[in-house]
């Protein structure tokens, strides 16, 4: 029974940081119809990012954090401006092919900083609560409340800004937007910035349930497209409760089968949700 | 002259859906574009409306050539296109569905909830409602009170009537002939009844192709004759 | 000229040939015979792609199944090659078979990245559940049984048999791609909800199209375990697929001479080019750009035009 309350547990850790992470990936599924690749190696960025920062410089996980989504910004403007603004309307391959380019190059560029052997970050809290035999470290309470937090934050946004109601009613129909003369591409990329900033944050907050190299982002990206896939292309309802449910797919078959069939166990119950339910898109 | 329209060719992959189109309005005038399934009249609509680039001819808009701009800046520069099947969104409510039209034009709520209101005053009690939940006509009124924030020159109406019950239809004509003195207007539209009602002046088209120019008069008088091309 | 090459379909394999024999015997035969493979890869991969419209981002799981069925067949049953090259091609055919029924209902995006999803799960099976026959993480050395000079023991017949085996293939996709079932290809790929109407039933279409395409790689995978002699993980690591992406790509994605292309080209940069270049991946993300963006009819495209 303890054992099962742990494996729920952390199943909502690893449910908080794929949300985290696919919110970004679902709304540029869903809003300008591109597979973005390219999400990944802005996750790993975040983890880097909190390395150089925390490991290197000494500063502390926290400035870690906020260096993480400050590094994001522009970095996820440029490859909006140059890599995907290019792609709307045009074919989905050209799309996969032009982000996995980036998402490649700059893998390559974090070998080529950071070296390719795996990096360790230590657990940034340390403290492990203890309630009977439940043991719980204190960083993954924290990790999932954080993603509770931005899950309501980002309600807010999309409920109570103009910039949030204007993704909305483009994700339904971006041609009638557009039509009452709002730029809507425009509004899509501030979107995109917050994506990424919050893949950049998920990136920093698992790394150090994990270790970091530069292709860290691919692994974890396939999982989130399988999130996406699950949830509904751009529903961010759908995408919530699918990271959730994938998460727990994901740690009881780590607890009660073997850890390394945890991903395989996702893709699995991706492709049965694609029998029932296919996407033609 | 306020918008004219000359030798419009538009092209779908290969196929030529539209041949030397033209047409003229002047201000203040509401023009029916009446025709059988695929003769043309949607396209024409939306080219003028920006969704689509013609491959040949101009469209000129106050003396400046519309074609080339974007149909955000088609929108800007005041013509407004009001959807055929009930395109609102449905996420939004019904004051969040004018908020976005007001944004572009820089209109305040108060205002925009007031010509919406003006329309229609029921509405004014489901402003707070998702417009998934609105019937189909309310969702078409709602189509033309967002359509009519930040005073439009020019409305483009793809079939208004479509698919309502007939109470509410004459709703819709009403609310078009109360807007009628104040706004230009064009409108496709099926139902010869209606067209009867609202049109100075009407345009046939067939296969693509102006076919010809007639009066309310002449449906007036002489339905029969033009049922058939319908 | 090019395009007057590709009509005539003697001329497309007659030149396939003297170019691959020229350019075995003036650098490494068999080296040469790794290129010819890797092509014969990308047109069962184009297939899909090029031909029917369909990006697959998992397609090293049909190479993978081919290396590992002719590599356990080998390992376990019997090292005759012939036997465990059909096996190759049969187990590659049969996952086609299977996992098809569920991959063609998809397409765009989802087809992309459930095809990867598959690729990943195919990976983690022969890495872990089943290391006790796929050998694991280790892999599996391979021993094939010579009849006189049918000897894959021997370089210059590794690199006469898989050149056959590519003018085969070649041959018969050309075959293919140019019957009616190709033209009806072509309509699903242009546009299928039309196919759909005038009553075709594009869900078999594209499903037999996947299991060709499954089995073509299949053999390249089955062919790869035999010039290696050996199989192992990194012949279905997903991390690959880009590698086929590319080459169709540089290539000109829906010819089979535009496969051949791509496959040589991509071979030749990453086996010549690759030593000077110190940032491999970055050049290879590089050129993915440029090519997504500024050529996307890729080389035999660009040749075929001009």
């Amino acid at each position: 029974m303890i054992n099962l309350i742990q494996s729920l547990l952390y199943g909502l850790t690893i449910g908080g940081v794929l949300y985290i992470i696919s919110v970004g990936l679902s709304l540029t599924f869903g809003a300008m119809g591109i597979v973005n690749f390219s999400h990944g190696l802005v996750y790993a960025v975040g983890a880097y990012a909190v390395y150089t920062v925390a490991k290197l410089l000494g500063a502390g996980y926290l400035l870690g954090l906020v260096a993480a989504i400050v590094v994001s910004i522009p970095l996820s403007y440029l490859i909006e401006r140059l890599v995907i603004r290019r792609l709307y309307g045009q074919a989905i391959d050209y799309a996969i092919i032009a982000t996995y380019a980036v998402l490649l190059i700059g893998a390559d560029s974090l070998r080529w900083v950071y070296g390719a052997s795996p990096l360790p970050i230590s657990d940034p809290v340390g403290v492990l609560w203890t309630f009977g035999g439940l043991q719980m470290p204190a960083f993954r309470l924290i990790i999932i409340i954080l993603s509770g937090l931005i899950f309501i934050g980002l309600n807010l946004f999309f409920k109570k800004t103009l910039v949030g109601k204007i993704v909305v009613a483009g994700l339904q129909d971006r041609e009638a937007v557009r039509s009452l003369g709002i730029k809507v591409e425009r509004h899509f990329a501030i979107v995109f910035v917050i994506g990424s900033a919050l893949a950049a944050l998920g990136g920093a907050l698992y790394a150090p349930l994990s270790t970091l190299d530069p292709y860290m982002g691919f692994e974890i990206l396939i999982l989130c497209f399988a999130v996406v896939i699950v949830g509904g292309m751009g529903n961010l309802t759908g995408t919530t409760i699918a990271a959730f449910a994938l998460g727990m797919v994901h740690s009881l078959t780590a607890v009660y089968i073997v850890s390394s069939a945890a991903d395989a166990a996702v893709y699995v119950v991706m492709a049965a949700v694609l029998i029932f339910r296919p996407i033609e898109a | 002259m306020l918008l004219s329209v000359d030798n419009l060719d538009i092209h779908y992959g290969h196929a030529q859906v539209l041949h030397q189109a033209s047409m003229s309005l002047t201000e203040g005038e509401l023009v029916c574009v009446v025709g059988r399934n695929g003769a043309g009249k949607t396209t024409l609509l939306r080219a003028i409306g920006g969704f689509m680039k013609p491959s040949a001819g101009d469209i000129v808009f106050k003396g400046e050539p519309m074609s080339g701009l974007s149909l955000e800046q088609v929108a800007q520069k005041g013509i407004k296109y009001v959807y055929q099947d009930k395109r609102v969104f449905g996420d939004l409510t019904v004051r969040e569905n004018l908020e976005l039209a007001a944004y572009p034009t820089g209109e305040s709520m108060d205002s925009a909830i007031e010509k919406l209101v003006a329309i229609h005053p029921k509405m004014k009690k489901l402003l707070d409602a998702k417009a998934k939940g609105l019937s189909g006509g309310e969702r078409q009124i709602l189509l033309i009170g967002r359509a009519l924030v930040g005073d439009p020159q020019l409305l483009l109406i793809d079939e208004p009537t479509e698919g309502l019950a007939a109470i509410i239809i004459g709703e819709i004509v009403d609310i078009l002939l109360k807007m009628k003195s104040k706004i230009t207007m064009v409108v496709v539209e099926q139902n010869l009844a209606t067209v009867a009602r609202l049109a100075d002046r009407i345009y046939v088209m067939k296969e693509g192709v102006m076919a010809r120019e007639i009066t309310q008069r002449e449906i007036i008088e002489n339905p029969s004759n033009y049922e058939e091309e319908l | 000229m090019f395009a007057k090459i590709e009509k005539n379909q003697a001329l497309t394999l007659g030149l396939i040939a003297a170019l691959f024999l020229v350019y075995a015997y003036t650098t490494s035969l068999p080296r040469i015979t790794d290129f010819i493979i890797f092509c014969i890869f990308v047109m069962g991969f184009d297939l899909l792609y090029g031909h029917m419209g369909q990006l697959s981002f998992g397609h090293m799981l049909y190479l993978g199944a081919g290396a590992y069925g002719c590599g356990m067949f080998a390992y376990h049953v019997s090292p005759n090659p012939f036997v465990c090259i059909l096996m190759g091609i049969l187990t590659a055919a049969g996952l086609a078979a299977l996992l098809g029924q569920v991959v063609v209902k998809t397409g765009g995006a989802a087809f992309a990245l459930l095809n990867l999803a598959l690729n990943e799960v195919g990976a983690y099976l022969v890495l872990s559940p089943m290391h006790r026959i796929t050998g694991g993480e280790d892999g599996l050395s391979l021993f094939f049984q010579s009849y006189g000079f049918i000897n894959f023991g021997d370089s210059v017949f590794r690199f006469y048999f898989c050149l056959a085996v590519l003018l085969l293939v070649a041959f018969l996709l050309l075959r293919l791609v140019r019957s009616p079932f190709g033209n009806l290809l072509k309509a699903i790929k242009e546009d299928e909800v039309r196919a759909r109407f005038l009553g075709y039933n594009t869900y078999l279409y594209k499903y037999v199209t996947f299991i060709i395409s499954g089995a073509v790689c299949g053999l390249a995978g089955a062919l790869t375990s035999v010039n290696l002699a050996y199989c192992n993980t990194s012949l279905i690591a997903p991390t690959r697929n880009v590698e086929v992406i590319f080459s169709a790509l540089i290539g000109g994605a829906g010819s089979v001479m535009g496969a051949v292309v791509g496959g040589t080209a991509y071979m030749t940069i990453s086996n010549y080019l690759a030593a000077y270049i110190v940032r491999w991946e970055m050049f290879l993300g590089i050129a993915l750009l440029f090519f997504a963006f500024y050529f996307r009819k890729g080389i035999w495209g660009y040749a075929r035009r001009a």
